[in-house]
């Protein structure tokens, strides 16, 4: 399935050379010892490579049925990647938040095509409405004004990207052998037909194209959650009681020593 | 004896002084100032024994019977206890000419007339210096552990001179040398006392270096290492290096090289532990051990062996005349340098000590004559000199418990009007080892001079004695009654018809070594007399003075301490007349199995008393005599003294001859320099090695440290590189 | 007879959303490693968890079931909780030692190493402060038309 745009090029390059961008791009844009012309210079080159790892990415993906599909996904897609990426390597945690939003606009958009509709308007409601809301709270409360020295370096820049580079080659390979011929060491026989039977309600894979607007998908969804799931369903509730408990003890308990950790502000 | 077997009475012997060994350390504290009592118990009954052995043997020998016509026949008596080590087939029988080749030592005692008169010597002199110890040791810490240790030297020496196995006779030889040890270091609290110790037992270790390798040659080349014959489990006869088959044929020593090897090698061994040149440096250190272990060990007993082991292997040495010549000439040189170093002493103690180093060198100048006559004459000499040198060391000490522990002549004086029975026993014992007659020094003196002077000049004595038995047995002019008419032969041809073979040092076996050897004997008896009466007046003559270190002490010592001097002055008296006169000594040791040897026994004499040698003798011990008492007698010890006659002289004599000096700079040193080096190399080369090795896990401890920075998010990639590389090896081995 | 018969190959779009998944979560990765603040780790712990949402609702997709769809309302669960929780500790964390930085936490190094300090921070374009003028008062300002353009640095 390698795209008909570089046939000459072999799938093992292709993917080093797009690890190889990836690492190198990621290194470039995250925050570093640079300064002025050096570190803006470096975060053109990053978002510059990180383009081209990118394109490698789409260059080598599969393509979808009809071109209008196609455009949706990959504007969604490009939005929630890009933002990511943006999050990721932002020095302001306030504009890291932001891109986060983005992000999470992005996979609401991917998760929608791919047919979770629920999901893609929770992920809206809970993300970006409260955890991402919360996050700025705490910003407000924490972040000193300016750039903070912290922000402007990381942990091991390189040793990191070249990690995260390698966790994708990784994946992606695995992904792009999932359309070669399996190995037969590896799948059960027999786990498809027990997965469509014991669904209440199966949906067939890939027979049906894009589903975004299926009869019944929140009912659906409800009763196979409220119906197999609902001990998990239970725990889950009461894992939220625990959590709000519980931070409500942190902080009540972390009062009484804001007084004594007021002196300790002044460390540099 | 009626009741007991001979057998018995000869393990009493040992067992006796080994149970009061044990008891009084088992009982030492719980007794007290009694302390002494298992040990003089022991050691009494085992005289007891010894004598009533010596009497038995003696009868046996037929000692004082008539009879000069038979030959001296060997008496011995052989018990074996157990079987102490068995290595190999004891069956197995090895090539002709030599026994089996199985290691057998039997634990196994002998009696025969050296042993048994050895023996009355050990335990009497023994018996005599416990109770002496009574009084001198009386408040020392240490009384209960100087018994048992006088003890265990007696167990020692009497199974030395009892064993009848080479490794057997090694093991004691050991022991008495560990007991020399014990007893110089008694007080070990005190360097020099510490520092002589160890002395004494390296030097002695030289010797017994050299008695070991005999012993492994011994077996090589006679394939046993007993002195008696012994029948294996099938029969076989393996004959004992001593026993009757091998000492009745003239050929079975071995001679050449390996004979003389073994015999230096014997010669090593005894010049170690009877100090002789040039291991003599111990004797003279060992003055710092107490005097009445001084007069046991250093006088009578220990230094004795080496000439009961030259003694006991007489065949052996007769097949070698090479090596027998070369222990006359280290005796006699020994005997001589000694007694030069001994005149410029001021320690009474040490003047003993050379004077025991001379004595010794005396006897192995007769030892090393070869004849019968040097044989029994050495053996004689030992034992007067035991006498009479362990009361002159007793009365030493006796000076020198009364001067509250000064011994340095030059501090008193005059001591014979406080000290009167010291003093006369002092004279008595003086006199027997000047060589004055009728005192014992004087006929055991006279045999050894006879002994030499027949080597020198054997024509003088072989005419002598062509005419003596012809004229018939002249019982006063011819005391000794020997067998053997072969009173012609000389002792050279006498060893030649013994078949053996010579070696490279049988040139030195010519008359005029021996005529050498015999005026340094004679001058050695002069400065023998002069001095011991030097030591005599500066100690007893001359103003009364008494150091202040005496205090209330200055009288006579305890009945204790007086009685063992009077009664080894009266035997220092009588023995060598008595001995000497009823002929008894020479022919009860002639019948000792070594003596019975063709090679040693054909050089038997019909003695007559050498008027001649007699004179010579008593004239050297008056010019000594003389000589002191115009330097000494009844002036102030603290005078001048020697130097303005010796001058530089002096000076040799009195750092002794330079030999402690020497050993030191050509030994000692350099195992200093050694040792220092093995050091320096322990602690920095190994010790760096390890130490190096060890602060590897450190080193890389220090460098893995850094992983643990406290950095949380370095530990996070740490395990997501781990992860990375697992899911890398698996993807990898899983594509093929 | 391949006993793998039955086994559909995924089609374009859940390998796609797979990919997607990958890549986001890649980012995630990289975030939580490489960052010092605080909040933007876990903004990256969030952006990881989304990665996996995705590839979830896609294998959701592929197998034709709900399992992915369930997981993924749980993980939101789990995401909603722990950001309550791990804000609380940021905060007790800021309360401690006044800043947002996770290099401030290296009590639990090895004894003999020292901090691990910052060197060379690189500088900031800071843009200098600009405090409103304040006239005297009761009288307005005159409006500074480049003033109200910009806005402070966050």
């Amino acid at each position: 399935m390698i795209a008909s745009i570089l046939p000459s090029i072999s799938p093992g390059t292709l993917l080093a050379g797009g690890v190889t961008a990836t690492a190198a791009s990621l290194w470039l844009l995250l925050p570093g010892g640079r300064s002025g012309a050096a570190d803006r210079t470096a975060r053109w080159l990053g978002w510059l490579i990180g383009i081209v790892a990118l394109a490698s990415f789409i260059a080598t993906g599969h393509r979808l049925g009809n071109v209008g599909e196609e455009a949706v996904f990959l504007t969604v897609a490009l939005v929630a990647v890009i933002s990511g990426a943006a999050t990721v390597v932002s020095r302001s945690p306030v504009y890291a938040a932001i891109w986060f939003a983005m992000a999470l606009a992005g996979v609401s958009g991917v998760l929608l095509v791919l047919g979770g509709q629920f999901l893609g308007v929770a992920t809206i409601v809970v993300y970006a409405g409260a955890i991402l809301v919360m996050f700025l709270f705490v910003l407000m409360l924490a972040q000193p004004a300016g750039l903070a020295p912290y922000d402007r370096v990381s942990n091991e820049p390189l040793l990191a990207a070249v990690a995260g580079a390698v966790l994708l080659g990784i994946l992606s390979l695995s992904i792009g052998r999932l359309t070669a011929e399996p190995p037969a060491c590896c799948l059960m026989g027999g786990t498809k037909a027990a997965l469509l039977a014991d669904s209440p309600a199966a949906e067939p894979a890939a027979a049906a194209g894009i589903d975004m607007l299926a009869d019944n998908h929140v009912a659906r969804l409800g009763g196979e959650l409220f119906g197999r799931h609902l001990l998990a369903v239970e725990v889950a509730g009461v894992l939220l009681l625990v959590a709000l408990i519980g931070s409500i003890a942190i902080v009540s308990r972390g009062a009484a020593d804001a007084e004594s950790a007021a002196a300790r502000r002044a460390m540099p | 004896m009626n009741d007991l077997s001979p057998s018995t009475l000869l393990v009493l012997v040992p067992l006796l002084p080994l149970v009061g060994a044990i008891l009084t350390v088992a009982l030492g504290r719980v007794l007290g100032p009694r302390a002494h009592l298992p040990a003089i118990a022991g050691t009494a009954a085992a005289f007891v024994v010894a004598v009533m052995l010596l009497t038995g043997m003696a009868r046996e020998v037929g000692v004082g019977t008539t009879g000069h016509d038979h030959a001296a026949k060997p008496v011995e008596m052989v018990t074996t206890l157990w079987e102490w080590a068995t290595v190999g087939d004891a069956a197995a029988t090895g090539d002709a000419g030599s026994a089996a080749r199985s290691f057998s030592i039997p634990v196994a005692l002998r009696l025969d007339p050296l042993t048994a008169t050895l023996l009355v010597i050990i335990t009497g002199v023994g018996l005599l210096v416990a109770i002496y110890s009574i009084g001198y040791m009386h408040d020392d810490p240490g009384y209960p552990r100087f018994f048992a240790l006088v003890s265990v030297f007696v167990f020692s020496m009497s199974m030395l001179v009892m064993a009848s196995n080479f490794l057997l006779v090694y093991v004691f030889w050991e022991a008495v040398g560990a007991c020399s040890y014990l007893l110089i270091g008694f007080w070990f609290t005190k360097p020099e006392a510490a520092k002589a110790a160890k002395k004494a037992f390296l030097v002695n270790r030289i010797g017994d270096f050299g008695l070991a390798v005999a012993t492994f040659l011994l077996w090589m080349t006679y394939g046993t290492l007993n002195f008696h014959d012994t029948t294996l489990a099938d029969g076989t006869l393996v004959p004992g290096i001593l026993g009757a088959t091998r000492l009745a044929d003239a050929s079975a020593y071995v001679g050449g090289v390996v004979g003389t090897a073994i015999c230096l090698l014997f010669l090593l061994a005894a010049c170690g532990k009877s100090a002789q040149l040039p291991l003599h440096v111990w004797l003279p250190d060992a003055m710092e051990g107490p005097t009445p272990a001084s007069s046991l060990i250093h006088a009578a007993t220990m230094v004795t062996a080496g000439i009961y082991l030259v003694a006991r292997t007489a065949p052996l040495f007769e097949a070698c005349p090479g090596a027998l010549t070369l222990v006359s000439i280290v005796g006699a040189t020994t005997a001589l340098v000694a007694a030069l170093i001994g005149t410029v002493q001021n320690d009474l103690k040490r003047v003993l000590a050379y004077s025991t180093i001379s004595q010794l060198g005396y006897m192995f100048a007769s030892l090393g004559t070869g004849t019968l006559l040097g044989f029994t004459a050495a053996i004689f000499h030992l034992v007067t000199h035991a006498f009479f040198k362990a009361l002159l060391f007793m009365g030493a000490g006796s000076v020198m418990h009364s001067m509250g522990g000064v011994i340095d002549m030059r501090r008193f004086g005059g001591l014979r009007r406080i000290m009167p029975i010291t003093a006369t026993t002092f004279l008595i014992g003086s006199l027997a080892l000047a060589g004055v007659a009728p005192f014992a020094g004087f006929f055991s003196k006279d045999e050894i001079l006879a002994s030499l002077h027949s080597r020198g000049w054997p024509d003088a004595h072989g005419e002598h004695h062509e005419a003596a038995p012809a004229g018939g047995h002249a019982a006063t002019a011819t005391p000794f009654h020997l067998a053997f008419h072969v009173a012609s032969v000389t002792p050279d041809a006498a060893q030649l018809a013994g078949g053996t073979r010579g070696s490279a040092l049988d040139a030195l076996n010519a008359p005029a070594t021996w005529r050498l050897l015999f005026w340094m004997s004679l001058v050695t008896a002069a400065l023998t007399a002069f001095y011991t009466f030097r030591a005599v007046f500066m100690t007893f003559t001359g103003p009364t003075r008494v150091p202040e270190e005496a205090g209330h002490h200055a009288h006579e010592s305890p009945p204790s301490m007086t009685i063992p001097l009077v009664i080894l002055a009266a035997l220092a008296a009588v023995s060598g007349w008595w001995l000497f006169s009823t002929h008894s000594l020479a022919s009860f040791l002639a019948s000792t199995p070594s003596f019975t040897a063709p090679s040693v026994a054909s050089t038997a004499t019909p003695p007559a008393f050498h008027w001649d040698l007699a004179i010579q003798g008593t004239l050297a011990a008056a010019i000594g005599i003389v000589v002191a008492a115009l330097g000494h007698l009844g002036r102030r010890s603290d005078g001048p003294q020697m130097e303005r006659f010796l001058g530089p002289l002096e000076t040799l004599f009195a750092n002794r001859f330079f030999f402690d000096q020497i050993y030191s700079a050509l030994i000692v040193k350099p195992l200093e320099l050694i040792a220092t080096l093995a050091a320096l190399v322990d602690r920095h080369v190994i010790d760096g090695l390890v130490d190096a090795i060890a602060r590897v896990p450190a080193g890389l401890g220090a460098v893995v440290r850094h992983l643990q920075s406290g950095l949380v998010q370095r530990y996070a990639l740490a395990g997501v590189i781990g992860t990375l590389l697992i899911v890398l090896a698996l993807v990898a081995r899983a594509m093929g | 007879m391949n006993p793998l018969a039955d086994v559909v190959t995924p089609s374009p779009l859940v390998l796609d959303g797979l990919v997607v998944g990958a890549i986001l979560f890649a980012l995630g990765v990289v975030g939580i490693l490489a960052r010092r603040n605080l909040i933007v780790m876990f903004l990256c712990a969030e952006l990881m968890l989304q990665g996996i949402s995705v590839s979830l609702v896609s294998w959701s997709r592929h197998h034709g079931d709900w399992g992915g769809h369930v997981l993924v309302i749980f993980v939101l669960t789990v995401a909603a909780c722990e950001a309550a929780v791990a804000l609380v500790f940021v905060l007790q964390a800021f309360a401690r030692t006044g800043r947002l930085d996770s290099a401030a936490w290296q009590s639990l190094r090895e004894s003999n190493l020292s901090r691990t300090i910052d060197h060379e921070l690189p500088a900031i374009d800071t843009v200098p402060l600009k405090f409103p003028k304040l006239s005297p008062a009761g009288v307005e300002p005159a409006a500074d038309e480049d003033a109200a353009l910009e806005r402070e640095h966050v």
